[in-house]
């Protein structure tokens, strides 16, 4: 146990004078909010600049400036339209290199449309669930694990709801 | 408006589930989750760090910085040397007065440690947001690999990776830990997924990475990633693993032991696969036939109750004791009896002398004896001795072992009863009342014997009325006693949907109970209103019935629980006897079958359950979860995130962001996948044949999978380091400063700046 423990080890490597700010720690949530500040107030800014009309130039602008210069002038014809907002597409369009292209937010996947993807599943076994309980919204396979679902204790059923992302949430 | 006729349907009664009765399987083959991935000791491993010293610039050390392990090593290395989880275990130890710091896999070490295990990144995400952790994983690094620090740092370049569209307070935050911190000479950073794809040796195509917390697919053209055209999804190793124990945690509720992200990870590592056809597979995966192979038995550590076996010796002792105790039980009533009956005669002769005596004697001296006696009269006496002699012979018989007959009680004659009373004097007229009595007696049982015998031969006579339908009619016959089975099943179901609806107090059941209730306690106005002014509640019998349908529990509904079991049984039987058609699998019993049941095949596969066993308690199943977890990576609305499936993306990356290009073609040449989520078996024959669906007929289109998905991105990281691209794109401690926290340079295999 002593032999694991790296505590008492002497790390010349590091820096004596270093004293990290007590409030570094910061998760996902906070860090995304304040960039998004951010990329706001780079935005503002932008959208002063007069050229806000997204269409216009098309094809002298690559997407991301400099990032891409294999791709060259008129080589991406179709620009993740899907996936950016029409203020940030502007500004894609209007400043060259100064503003977020590509975000911690923006390349997250749009939501699915096509009707495969929501296909319906049983909530309590997997399988297919072609029906819904009207009480508790539960999907179930057949008319078994309906006598199951109308067992379930209260409570249970918004936990198995919550696992599908369809719960109630209550702010 | 209300249902005033109910008509029972029939059901299609000899339906697909009456198959035959499936036969036992074979005894499972358990498996066991891994508990925590404890490794023990790792010497440090100096070596790397001397042999740097002949090129301290360009010998650099390796991170690669993953949400799952961190892997590092030195950049002129074949493999990385240590690779631990990104977690650390801090505190003071009271014993020893000091800090503690336990990092990696050693803080898997026992409890205390994995008491206060805290990781390095922000929960379910590729950002760090615990930077204590992060420098305690660097620490244990550094000093694992030898670095000496003789001039107060590090004193080599470091390669790190970060997750795609890093955000700035991340980077500079590991920028001022690394240069104030560490001290470092220079740093730079790159993206995991590319190096591995430089590894690989691509530069045209599709990288799709599903790494432990997120899923990208990024379109690299000439050897530079198309960072804008890439997409994530919030899906990856991490969230199988976590959805994976919500499902345990619904399946399996009352489950004994403690449930551990660890062994959930293990458990989808070792357990799960990627269904080449998810819907079909899925259809059929509960279905008895091998049902074995596909339920997959997880045992936790448990202890059985031992029940405490007696010897054949015990159980022998013990029995000659108890029938020893009965002997003597025996013996003593026996006796007991023994001395009752000599009593008995002795009283019996007393009496018997007695009344000789007052045979001679006069009836003053009778009277005097009888009083004397406390005997009534003569009469009374008698009546005594007789019942003496009864009782005595009774005995006797009961010592000698002779049967007890019932004697026919001679013809009673009550020839009091036609005297008017007027002729009788009073002990005549209590004579009288005494005979009434007498007769009535007689009569009532005389009745019931009637009764008795009416009905015996009522029931006979419907018992040949029925035989007779049966056999002159048998098609009407038969179908009566399916209908009256349906009705018992249906009253059955009624009362168990009765019960059920009254353990909600909702209900219309619980309401309506509540209503009698209140009915019955109120004597007042209610009750006029419905039957007059005068209360005649109890009546007719059957008022008494409301207090059945108000008594909830176990007294209430006992009789008529087992009364419905029986007649079910009883019907069931004479359809069996009867009916060709009706079988021994569809009897409720054998239907009603746990083999028959989609629940239990889900919880327990395709074996018994026995609640009392501890082993089986301790039992996880995975069956459906073995393909349903996967699949979330390509239909992410099962799991409730909002996002499009990996196919989906990749199929719009390519045929809505490059159409009809000679870039699509370029891209789908190579499509490569790495990260430590492709390694499912299927994965990559699912998606090849998926994303095919989605492209023009005539496309080439190849998939490759990384020669090692887990270990390729630092791999690739590490050649990088050796090569000319290393010393331009790496920010030095200088630039550091000038430039500030958040800067980088751009590079073919890392983040952009903006």
């Amino acid at each position: 146990m002593n032999q694991l423990d790296i505590g008492h080890l002497h790390k010349p490597f590091r820096n004596p004078h270093w004293k990290p700010s007590q409030r570094r720690n910061r998760n996902l949530k906070q860090i995304i909010a304040e960039s998004a500040r951010k990329e706001a107030s780079v935005m503002a800014t932008q959208a002063n600049s007069g050229a806000t009309t997204p269409f216009t130039a098309t094809g002298s602008t690559t997407a991301d400036g400099t990032q891409t210069p294999a791709e060259g002038a008129g080589k991406t014809p179709n620009l993740a339209q899907a996936s950016q907002n029409l203020s940030s597409l502007v500004l894609e369009k209007n400043a060259r290199a100064n503003f977020p292209t590509v975000t911690y937010t923006n390349i997250e996947s749009a939501p699915s449309l096509t009707a495969a993807n929501h296909r319906h599943y049983c909530d309590i076994t997997g399988l297919s669930g072609p029906y819904t309980d009207p009480k508790t919204r539960l999907r179930y396979h057949n008319k078994e694990i309906f006598g199951v679902i109308r067992t379930l204790a209260q409570g249970v059923p918004e936990t198995y709801l919550e696992a599908r992302g369809a719960h109630t949430v209550l702010k | 408006m209300t249902i005033t006729s109910v008509k029972t349907i029939l059901p299609t009664r000899f339906a697909a589930n009456s198959t035959e009765k499936p036969a036992a399987k074979p005894p499972p083959e358990p498996y066991h989750a891994q508990d925590f991935p404890f490794k023990g000791y790792q010497a440090p491993q100096t070596d790397g760090f001397e042999r740097s010293r002949a090129h301290p610039d360009t010998s650099a050390i390796v991170i690669d910085n993953g949400a799952h392990l961190v892997k590092a090593g030195w950049s002129f290395d074949k493999n990385p040397r240590f690779i631990i989880p990104p977690v650390m275990s801090r505190y003071r130890d009271r014993k020893l007065n000091r800090q503690c710091n336990f990092v990696g896999h050693d803080a898997y070490l026992d409890a205390t440690t994995r008491g206060q295990l805290r990781g390095a990144f922000d929960p379910g995400s590729s950002v760090v947001g615990n930077w204590d952790v992060m420098e305690g994983v660097l620490d244990y690094m550094f000093l694992k690999l030898g670095v000496d620090g003789s001039n107060g740092g590090v004193d080599r370049p470091i390669v790190m990776t970060e997750p795609i569209a890093n955000l700035g307070y991340p980077r500079r935050m590991m920028n001022e830990i690394l240069f104030e911190c560490y001290s470092a000479p220079s740093v730079s950073y790159g993206i995991d997924s590319l190096f591995a794809y430089r590894y690989n040796k691509g530069t045209d195509g599709l990288v799709v990475s599903s790494s432990h917390t997120s899923t990208h697919v990024i379109p690299v053209l000439g050897g530079k990633p198309l960072l804008s055209n890439c997409t994530r999804l919030n899906w990856g190793g991490l969230q199988n693993a976590e959805y994976l124990m919500k499902l345990m945690k619904l399946k399996y509720p009352t489950f004994p032991a403690r449930i551990t992200d660890n062994q959930m990870e293990d458990l989808v590592r070792n357990h799960c696969y990627v269904s080449q056809d998810y819907d079909r597979e899925l259809s059929g995966y509960l279905d008895w036939t091998g049902l074995e192979d596909r339920d997959r038995v997880i045992q936790y550590p448990f202890t059985e109750h031992i029940v405490v076996e007696k010897t054949e010796e015990e159980l022998a002792r013990i029995a000659e004791r108890k029938k020893e105790s009965g002997r003597r039980l025996q013996e003593q009533a026996a006796k007991m009896r023994l001395e009752k009956l000599v009593k008995k005669e002795q009283e019996l002769e007393y009496w018997k002398s007695i009344q000789a005596t007052l045979a001679s004697e006069t009836k003053k001296e009778i009277r005097r004896i009888l009083e004397s006696e406390e005997l009534k009269d003569e009469a009374h006496l008698e009546r005594m001795i007789r019942d003496l002699e009864k009782s005595i012979k009774r005995s006797r018989n009961k010592d000698l072992g002779i049967e007890e007959t019932e004697e026919q009680p001679e013809e009673m004659s009550f020839p009091m009863l036609d005297i008017p009373d007027d002729q009788l004097d009073e002990a005549g007229l209590k004579e009288k009342r005494h005979q009434r009595l007498m007769k009535s007696n007689v009569d009532a049982r005389a009745r019931a014997k009637a009764e008795k015998e009416r009905e015996k031969a009522r029931v006979e006579e419907e018992e040949r009325l029925d035989r007779e339908k049966r056999e002159n009619n048998f098609e009407a016959w038969i179908s009566e006693r399916r209908a009256n089975r349906q009705s018992i099943l249906q009253r059955i179901k009624d009362r168990d949907r009765m019960k059920a609806d009254l353990g909600n107090r909702k209900s219309l059941a619980s309401q309506q109970r509540m209503k009698t209730l209140a009915n019955l306690a109120s004597d007042g106005p209610k009750k006029r209103r419905r039957g007059g002014d005068d209360d005649d509640f109890g009546a007719n019998d059957d008022d008494w019935g409301v207090y059945r349908t108000v008594a909830t529990g176990d007294q209430s509904d006992e009789e008529e629980e087992e009364d419905l079991g029986a007649m079910l049984n009883g019907a069931e039987a004479e359809l069996l006897q009867y009916d060709p058609e009706f079988t021994e699998n569809h009897t409720l019993a054998a239907q009603t079958d746990w083999t028959k049941s989609l629940v239990h095949g889900f919880l327990r596969g395709p074996w018994p359950f026995d609640p009392e066993s501890q082993r089986e308690a301790h039992q996880l199943h995975l069956n459906v979860e073995r393909i349903r977890v996967p699949e979330v990576v390509f239909k992410p609305s099962i799991a409730g995130v909002d996002q499009a499936g990996l196919i989906q993306i990749a199929a719009d990356i390519v045929n809505q962001r490059f159409s009809g290009t000679e870039d699509r073609a370029r891209l789908l040449k190579d499509v490569f996948l790495t990260g430590g989520n492709t390694l499912f078996s299927g994965f990559e024959d699912r998606f090849r044949s998926e994303l095919r669906g989605y492209l023009p007929i005539d496309a080439e289109f190849n998939v490759r999978r990384a020669s090692d998905p887990v270990l390729d991105a630092w791999k690739g990281a590490a050649q990088w380091a050796s090569g000319a691209d290393f010393g331009r794109s790496s920010v030095t401690r200088q630039e550091y400063l000038e430039k500030g926290s958040e800067y980088i340079k751009e590079h073919d295999l890392g983040n952009a700046t903006w």
